[in-house]
C-alpha cells in the first residue's frame, strides 16, 4: 500500500528520456577518463573509486526515478527539515577538514549535507510557489518568505565555512523566486541592496576567503602561495591550445603542478589534454543537458513540475559554468565542484539524485489534479 | 488545495522568465568560451612556454676550479677529493633530528641556527652539505649508518692549499649560499677577485621534474668545464724564504718586486694564517683566527700603512732638484737641529752631521738638510711627485683590503681636518713622518719608479697580465744623483747601512735606504733626555724599522721592501733582512 503512494508503476521506466540518460552517462564517462589521466594514467586513486560510487548509487538513482511526484510534493517540507537538522548536526558534530566543518559521518560515509540542501530547498520552494500560483504575480510580501528561508540556509552553510556552496544555495533560491514570476523590480532592488551592503559583508568573510577574492583580482600578488592555483590552472589550460596535448599528455597536471586537480581544478586537466575544441564540446554537452528538461517545461502547466525541472536542470549547468570560470580566472576560487567530473561522493550523489528527479519529472503525464 | 484554476497568464510569465534565464546561461557560456579562446588560442604560445619552463629543472654540477701556480709552475692552490655529510630532506621527515643525532655522535660542533636557515633555501631533492667528513668520522658514521636515513656521505672536490705562506695573497673560499649555485665561491683575495677566471662553467643536467622538484626523467646533460688556471708572478722558494726571515715574535712584512716589469716575487706578512683551515671548515680554529688580536688575516704588505720615515727622503730631494731649490753640491750645516719660527726640529743625530751636501744627506740620512730644503718647499709638489712615483695609490691587483695610503697636501688637510697647512708640517713630511702613510708594497714601487727613471711598471701578481707602465719621466741627472746616494748608503763608509757591506761581503752588492718610522711623536724634552733611545721604552711604542733596497746596486733587478713593526732603527733590523733576501733572490735568479 505504502509503495503505491511512494512509487510509480514499474512500466513507467520505459518512458524515460533515454537521450538525457545517455548524455549523463557520456559526461560521467568523460569524468572517469579525466580522473584516470589526472592520476597519470592510473585507476588509482580516483577513477576506480568514483566508478564504484557511481555503481553503488545507481540503485538509489533508479529509486528516485520511480518516486511518485505527488509523494515528493507532499514531503517537500519534510525534506527541508531533514536537511536543516543535517546542517545543524554538521555544525555541532561535523568532521573538520581543511579548516572547514562540512561533513558528517553517516553509515561510514562522509556526507556533505550542504549538497542536498540545494535539492531540498528547490523542492520546498517549488511547492510554495505552486500553492501561490493562482495569483497573477507574486508580490514582494509573498516572495519574502522563501527569500528568508534561502538566506537562513545560506548562512548555515556559509559559517561552515563553505562560501561556494552557500552562494549557489542563495542563487538557486533567487532563481526560483525570479522564475516563479515576481516582478522584475524586486530582483533588481535586491541586487542593489546586495551591492550596497557588500562592503559590510566583506568584513564577515574569513581572512582566507578575503584572500581568495583579492588573489582572484590579482593572482600575481602571491604566485607561489594562494595565487598559485589560478596561475597553474591557467598555464595548464592555456598550454592545451586549440587541439590539446592529447590523452595523458598533459604535463602540467601529470607532473603535479596543479593542486586539487581531481576536485575543483579537474577542468584544467581536461582542457590541457583536449584543448579549446574539447572544451567547447564539453560546454555544448552540458548546455544540451541543461536544455532537454527546460524544453519539457514549456509543455507543462503545473508550476511545481516546471520549477523542479527548470531550476534543478539550471543548477547543474550553473555549477558547471561557475567551476570553469574559477579555473580560467574569471571568478574567485570559491570551491564549487564540476558536476560528474570532480572527484567526490556527495557531489556525485546529489547530482545523480537531481538527474533522477529530472528524468522522473520529464516522464510524467500531467493531469490537473495530480497534486490535489 | 484546488489547483485547477491555474491561470494561463502565470504560466506565460514562467515561460518568459525561463527564456530570460536561458539567455543569461547562454551569455555566461559565451563569456567562458571567449575566455577559453583567449587562453588557448590567442595566448597559447605564452602559456605553452610557461608550461615548458614549469616542468624543466636545471641542476648544476660544480665545475673543477682552475689551479693557481707560482711563476715556475709550482702548485699553490688546487683541487682534491673530499667527503662531506650531506642531508637530503626528501629521504626522511626526521632529517633535522638526524642532524642533531649525527652532531652528538661525531662531535661536529654544527651551528644549528645556521643550518636551519640554510636548509629552508634548499628543496627536498637537493642535498645540503653539513660539513666535511674526516676518515675517522666516516668510519664512525658507517658503524652507525642504520640510524641515519637522510644523511649520506658524498664525495666532492675541495680546495687544497699546499703552502700556508700564500694564504694572505691567494685567500680562501666560502660556503655556497644559494641552492641554485651549490658550490663554493672565492671570498678573499685572489680566490675572490679571480672568481670568474677560476670558476669554470658548471655542468647542467636538464631534468623533467614534478611540482615538488622530484626528477621524473633526465633529458640532457652538459658537462662542466674546468676553470682557467692562474699563473702568479710569485716565487715559491722566495716566498717561503722571506717568511722564514720575518722574526716570529714581531709583526712585519716583506715585499720583493722585479724592477723590469713590476712582478711581485714575494709578499709576506707576519703573523699569517692557513687558508686550509677555512677550506676544511675547522670552525674552532677559524674563530681563533678571527678573534686573534694580532690580526693574522691582515696582510701588512698592502693593507698595513706606516709613516715611511727616511725612506721617503729621495722624493723630497727630487722635488728640491726639480724646483731648483737645492744645488746638490752646496752644503748645509747640520748642528743637530733646525729652527722654524720659535720651534726646533731635531736631526736623529743629536751632535749634528756638520757640513752636508745632498749625497751625504741621503747617505747619512741627515734630517736637518731636509728641514732646510722643506722650508723652501711647497707641500703640494711633494704630494704630486709622490703620486707620480706610485704612492697615494691603490693598485688593482686582485687583493682584498688593499689600501691607498696618504701623502698629505693642502687640499687634503682642508678637506679632512678642516685646517690650513703649516710650513712646520712640510718639515716633518719631508723626512717621511707626520701624516705620511705608505705600505711596504708602495715603498717597493716607489723605489722601482726611481730606478726606472720615473716611468715605472705597475706591480702585478698575474704572470700573464701585460706589463703596464705609468708615471712621468724623471730628469736623468736627478735620477743619477739619487741612485748614487742610495748606493752610497750601503757601499760607502758612514752610510747608514754600510754595516751590511762589512758583515756580509759575499752577498750581492745592494743600494737602498734605511728608515725609522716613528710610532709616537717624541717630545723635545724626551729627545734631550735621551729617553728616546732608552731600551726600557715600551715595546709597542718602539719605532718601526724600515728598509727598502735593490740588488745588484749597479744593475738593479730586485727591490725588497721590509718593515718590522716596533723593530727599532732601520739599519739594525730591516736592512740585514732585506740584504739576505735580495741575495737569495739574486743567487736563485727568481
Amino acid at each position: 500500500m505504502l509503495s503505491k503512494i511512494m512509487f510509480k508503476e514499474f512500466k513507467s521506466i520505459f518512458n524515460l528520456n533515454w537521450i538525457y540518460f545517455f548524455i549523463l552517462l557520456i559526461i560521467f564517462w568523460i569524468g572517469e577518463i579525466n580522473l584516470y589521466s589526472a592520476a597519470g594514467g592510473s585507476l588509482d586513486p580516483w577513477a576506480l573509486n568514483q566508478l564504484t560510487r557511481f555503481l553503488f548509487f545507481l540503485p538509489l538513482f533508479f529509486l528516485v526515478i520511480m518516486l511518485e511526484p505527488k509523494f515528493i510534493f507532499n514531503f517537500a517540507e519534510v525534506f527541508l527539515i531533514l536537511v536543516l537538522i543535517g546542517l545543524i548536526t554538521t555544525l555541532i558534530f561535523g568532521y573538520t577538514g581543511m579548516g572547514a566543518t562540512r561533513w558528517i559521518r553517516i553509515a561510514g560515509f562522509n556526507l556533505q549535507v550542504s549538497e542536498f540542501t540545494k535539492i531540498a530547498l528547490v523542492i520546498f520552494m517549488a511547492k510554495y510557489f505552486h500553492k501561490l500560483n493562482a495569483e497573477k504575480t507574486i508580490g514582494l510580501i509573498k516572495s519574502i518568505f522563501p527569500l528568508i528561508v534561502s538566506i537562513i540556509f545560506f548562512i548555515l552553510v556559509a559559517i561552515q565555512p563553505d562560501l561556494g556552496t552557500a552562494v549557489i544555495i542563495l542563487a538557486l533560491g533567487l532563481v526560483v523566486i525570479f522564475y516563479a514570476g515576481i516582478k522584475l523590480i524586486y530582483p533588481l532592488l535586491s541586487l542593489g541592496v546586495i551591492l550596497l551592503i557588500s562592503p559590510i559583508l566583506w568584513t564577515f568573510l574569513k581572512p582566507y576567503q578575503q584572500n581568495r577574492i583579492q588573489i582572484f583580482l590579482n593572482p600575481d600578488l602571491d604566485p607561489l602561495g594562494k595565487g598559485y592555483h589560478i596561475i597553474q590552472s591557467k598555464i595548464a589550460i592555456g598550454s592545451g591550445g586549440l587541439k590539446g596535448n592529447g590523452f595523458l599528455e598533459g604535463s602540467q597536471s601529470s607532473l603535479d603542478f596543479l593542486p586539487e586537480k581531481e576536485t575543483d581544478f579537474v577542468f584544467a586537466i581536461f582542457s590541457e589534454q583536449f584543448g579549446f575544441t574539447g572544451s567547447i564540446l564539453l560546454i555544448s554537452l552540458f548546455f544540451i543537458m541543461f536544455l532537454i528538461p527546460v524544453l519539457k517545461t514549456y509543455k507543462l502547466t503545473q508550476v511545481f513540475n516546471k520549477i523542479i525541472l527548470f531550476v534543478l536542470s539550471f543548477k547543474i549547468f550553473f555549477e558547471f559554468l561557475i567551476n570553469i570560470s574559477m579555473t580560467i580566472g574569471i571568478l574567485p576560487v570559491v570551491g564549487v565542484a564540476l558536476p560528474f567530473m570532480s572527484y567526490g561522493g556527495s557531489s556525485l550523489l546529489s547530482n545523480l539524485i537531481i538527474c533522477a528527479l529530472l528524468l522522473n519529472f520529464m516522464s510524467i503525464s500531467e493531469n490537473k489534479r495530480m497534486f490535489s | 488545495m484546488e489547483k485547477n484554476k491555474t491561470s494561463e497568464d502565470s504560466i506565460k510569465i514562467l515561460n518568459r522568465r525561463s527564456f530570460i534565464i536561458i539567455i543569461f546561461g547562454a551569455i555566461l557560456s559565451l563569456i567562458v568560451s571567449l575566455r577559453l579562446f583567449s587562453l588557448q588560442v590567442i595566448n597559447f604560445n605564452f602559456y605553452k612556454k610557461k608550461s615548458v619552463e614549469n616542468k624543466l629543472s636545471i641542476k648544476l654540477t660544480p665545475p673543477l676550479r682552475g689551479d693557481i701556480y707560482d711563476s715556475k709552475k709550482n702548485l699553490l692552490a688546487g683541487s682534491t677529493s673530499m667527503y662531506e655529510f650531506v642531508v637530503f630532506k626528501n629521504l626522511s621527515k626526521d632529517h633535522f633530528h638526524e642532524i642533531k643525532k649525527l652532531d652528538s655522535l661525531i662531535k661536529l660542533n654544527l651551528n644549528f641556527d645556521e643550518i636551519t636557515n640554510q636548509l629552508k633555501k634548499y628543496n627536498e631533492y637537493t642535498g645540503f652539505s653539513l660539513t666535511r667528513a674526516s676518515w675517522e668520522q666516516i668510519v664512525e658514521f658507517e658503524k652507525n649508518k642504520f640510524l641515519f636515513n637522510s644523511i649520506k656521505i658524498i664525495e666532492s672536490k675541495k680546495r687544497y692549499y699546499p703552502y700556508q705562506n700564500f694564504s694572505q695573497i691567494i685567500g680562501y673560499m666560502g660556503q655556497p649560499t644559494k641552492s641554485s649555485e651549490p658550490y663554493s665561491k672565492g671570498v678573499f683575495h685572489l680566490e675572490k677577485s679571480y672568481e670568474k677566471h677560476l670558476r669554470g662553467t658548471p655542468g647542467k643536467i636538464f631534468n623533467e621534474v614534478n611540482a615538488k622538484g622530484k626528477t621524473i626523467r633526465e633529458i640532457s646533460i652538459e658537462k662542466s668545464i674546468k676553470g682557467n688556471d692562474l699563473d702568479l708572478t710569485l716565487d715559491l722558494t722566495l716566498q717561503n724564504y722571506s717568511q722564514s726571515q720575518l722574526p716570529i715574535e714581531k709583526k712585519g712584512s716583506i715585499v720583493v718586486i722585479r724592477v723590469s716589469d713590476g712582478s711581485i716575487l714575494s709578499m709576506n706578512s707576519n703573523p699569517t694564517f692557513d687558508a686550509q683551515i677555512f677550506e676544511n671548515r675547522e670552525n674552532n680554529k677559524i674563530k681563533d683566527i678571527l678573534n686573534d688580536d694580532q690580526r693574522p688575516l691582515f696582510n701588512r704588505a698592502f693593507s698595513g700603512f706606516y709613516p715611511p720615515g727616511s725612506v721617503f727622503k729621495p722624493i723630497s730631494a727630487l722635488v728640491g732638484l726639480q724646483r731648483n731649490l737645492i744645488d746638490p753640491q752646496k752644503k748645509v750645516f747640520c748642528k743637530g737641529h733646525s729652527s722654524l719660527g720659535d720651534r726646533n726640529y731635531y736631526c736623529w743625530k743629536k751632535e749634528g752631521h756638520g757640513k752636508v751636501n745632498l749625497k751625504k744627506a741621503i747617505k747619512e740620512s741627515c734630517d736637518v738638510y731636509f728641514y732646510e730644503l722643506a722650508k723652501k718647499t711647497n707641500i703640494d709638489d711633494i704630494a704630486s711627485l709622490s703620486s707620480n712615483l706610485g704612492l697615494n695609490k691603490e693598485y688593482d691587483i686582485g687583493l682584498s683590503n688593499i689600501g691607498k695610503g696618504l701623502v698629505p697636501s693642502k687640499k687634503w688637510k682642508k678637506a679632512f681636518l678642516d685646517e690650513s697647512w703649516y710650513q712646520g708640517e712640510t718639515l716633518i713630511t719631508c723626512i717621511g713622518q707626520g701624516y705620511n702613510q705608505t705600505s711596504p708594497l708602495q715603498l717597493a714601487t716607489l723605489y722601482s719608479a726611481i730606478l726606472n727613471g720615473g716611468k715605472y711598471p705597475i706591480p702585478k701578481l698575474d704572470k700573464n697580465a701585460p706589463t703596464k707602465f705609468t708615471g712621468r719621466s724623471l730628469n736623468y741627472e736627478h735620477q743619477k744623483i739619487i741612485i748614487n746616494s742610495l748606493n752610497a748608503v750601503v757601499q760607502e763608509p758612514r752610510g747608514t747601512a754600510y754595516k751590511l757591506s762589512i758583515s756580509n761581503p759575499e752577498f750581492v752588492k745592494i743600494g737602498g735606504k734605511t728608515g725609522t718610522s716613528q710610532v709616537i711623536r717624541i717630545k723635545e724634552s724626551e729627545r734631550e733626555d735621551d729617553q728616546y733611545k732608552s731600551k726600557e721604552i715600551e715595546e709597542r711604542f718602539k719605532d718601526h724599522s724600515v728598509f727598502v733596497g735593490y740588488a745588484p746596486y749597479d744593475k738593479p733587478k730586485y727591490i725588497a721592501s721590509v718593515i718590522i713593526e716596533n723593530g727599532g732603527s732601520g739599519s739594525a733590523v730591516a736592512a740585514p733582512i732585506a740584504h739576505k733576501i735580495l741575495d737569495f733572490a739574486f743567487k736563485n735568479n727568481v
